[in-house]
């Protein structure tokens, strides 16, 4: 009769273990995947002044642009910034960089030339990084979330003071299309 | 693209004048085989009839009609060996150089065994390699490879009267397919064909992600592309990275329309692809008439569908930091 009992006593042990192990490890698993935006969106920062410096020559009606999507930057790489001020520091990021793409479609030359045409490909990959980040961390959140809200594991999610995380999301960005009219104006 | 009149066009103009030089080569070689065969029929009948009537063991006389058969078998390979390559020559090798003049065809030739294995698609101890068909060159700016390939473990058994027995499995057979993936990467992930998950639902995903022969499980977020594969990487993110929305979608679409297991590997810069084919490509047809138009457009087919895989997977696309 003991024996059972502490046969039971194990297993049940040994689940719980199991449940505090696994939703710690889906925790670390959200954070790492933050991590991994946050190496790529640094990646991105030192792309910006590169493409400054490109541009700069070319685009002298575009100045605003430049200077402002500068200072963003300069915003998001200062440190001390939360991590929702990070994301939606990017979201302004992302739309100043359209802006500077569509306007480089009025400059022909800029777009043919070869320094540009490389900064442009490593511009596309940190985006296509940028987003397979995004989805890693979702797939992460999405892990965590579901193991806080489903049973059992929930009963140990509540102890631990687990709570739902948020998906990342990253508003489309908005790209006008050149107006092809203005350009033979 | 070129167009099935043009196809046409050139296989009255290129191809039928060879195919009839080639059609009385088959129809000589199948006869040389039917002699062959008719004589090895008389013999053996001659033993075996002798064998039953002198009241001889049956099981001799058995074992003889079946050393008989495959003689007879032998026979018919080694007769219609020279045609079959002849045709691979004259018929193949040009066909692929319409699809690309880019395209070199070595009919002997195969992906490498240390590049199969390097895929990890399969892992399986291979005792058996076989491949023929290798087709090898660049579409547009996508260096591809690509040949039928046939690989199998043995298993031996011995039973209770200590007789030995060796069976072969196959591993994989079909057509293995290498190209030059257009993203760079370091690190391994490779696509399956899913069958746990689509039994057992969530459970199902739950045993994939013990399956300690393979890398971490990687869940996506395309729902009927988990229905169909399952995908293991050693990095989360490269991954994604490489499976893209657009590239999940695009091996979806490729896998329904193929409608074969569809193994796929990204390893090494390059792109693997498994096509479990059933048919053997590629290779003439010996006991029916070769003067057929249908028959060499199937050939076509074959090696279109192959170097289509470059645009399937949208592989010349180069925006990103590879050229």
């Amino acid at each position: 009769m003991i024996l059972i009992l502490i046969g039971i006593a194990v297993v049940v042990l040994v689940v719980v273990f199991g449940m505090y192990n696994g939703l710690i490890g889906k925790k670390n698993n959200v954070e790492n995947a933050f991590a991994s935006i946050d190496t790529i969106l640094k990646k991105r920062y030192d792309l910006i002044p590169n493409l400054v410096a490109a541009v700069k020559q070319y685009m002298e009606h575009e100045r605003g642009l430049l200077e402002n999507v500068t200072a963003l930057r300069a915003k998001a790489t200062s440190g001390n910034i939360s991590s929702d001020e990070a994301i939606t520091l990017n979201n302004e990021i992302n739309k100043t960089m359209g802006g500077i793409m569509v306007a480089v479609e009025s400059y022909p030359e800029l777009k043919a030339n070869d320094n540009f045409k490389d900064l442009q490909r490593s511009l596309n990959e940190v985006e296509e990084q940028l987003s397979a980040a995004r989805r890693a961390f979702n797939a992460a959140v999405t892990d965590f979330n579901n193991a806080v809200e489903m049973f059992p594991t929930n009963i140990m999610a509540g102890m631990m003071h687990y709570t739902r995380r948020q998906l990342f999301e990253i508003p489309e960005v908005e790209r006008e299309n050149p107006d092809v009219k203005s350009l033979f104006a | 693209m070129k167009t099935v009149e043009e196809f046409k066009a050139y296989y009255e103009k290129d191809l039928r004048p060879t195919l009839e030089i080639l059609e009385g080569e088959r129809k000589s070689s199948l006869r040389n085989a039917s002699i062959a065969c008719g004589l090895i029929a008389v013999v053996v009948l001659g033993a075996v009839g002798t064998i039953l009537a002198s009241g001889g063991p049956p099981m001799f006389a058995l074992v003889l009609a079946g050393i008989g058969a495959a003689l007879a078998f032998g026979a018919l390979q080694l007769f219609t060996r020279g045609f079959k390559s002849q045709f691979k020559d004259s018929i193949i090798r040009p066909i692929i150089a319409y699809v690309s003049p880019e395209l070199t065809y070595a009919p002997q030739g195969k992906v490498s065994r240390g590049e199969f294995q390097s895929s990890t698609l399969f892992k399986h101890r291979i005792d058996r390699y076989k491949g023929e068909d290798l087709v090898e060159g660049l579409v547009d700016k996508t260096g591809i490879r690509f040949s039928e390939l046939h690989a199998e473990y043995k298993t031996t058994t011995t039973d209770s009267k200590g007789r030995r027995r060796t069976q072969w499995h196959t591993i994989f057979k079909g057509l293995f397919f290498v190209a030059d993936f257009n993203k760079h990467f370091h690190g391994r992930t490779v696509v399956l064909p899913d069958s746990a998950e689509k039994l057992f639902g969530r459970l199902g995903q739950k045993l994939q992600s013990w399956n300690v022969s393979r890398d971490d499980l990687v869940k996506l977020e395309d729902p009927e592309f988990e229905r169909e594969f399952v995908v293991y990487a050693t990095d989360q993110v490269e991954a994604r990275y490489i499976l893209s929305t657009a590239l999940m979608r695009r091996i979806l679409e490729f896998k329904r329309k193929m409608k074969v297991p569809v193994h796929i590997g990204f390893v090494n810069a390059n792109l693997y692809m498994a096509l479990s084919i059933k048919k053997n490509m590629f290779e003439p047809r010996v006991l029916r008439t070769i003067l057929d138009f249908e028959m060499v457009r199937e050939y076509l087919e074959d090696v279109m569908l192959a170097v289509g895989i470059v645009e399937e997977m949208n592989l010349n696309t180069r925006i990103w930091t590879k050229e």
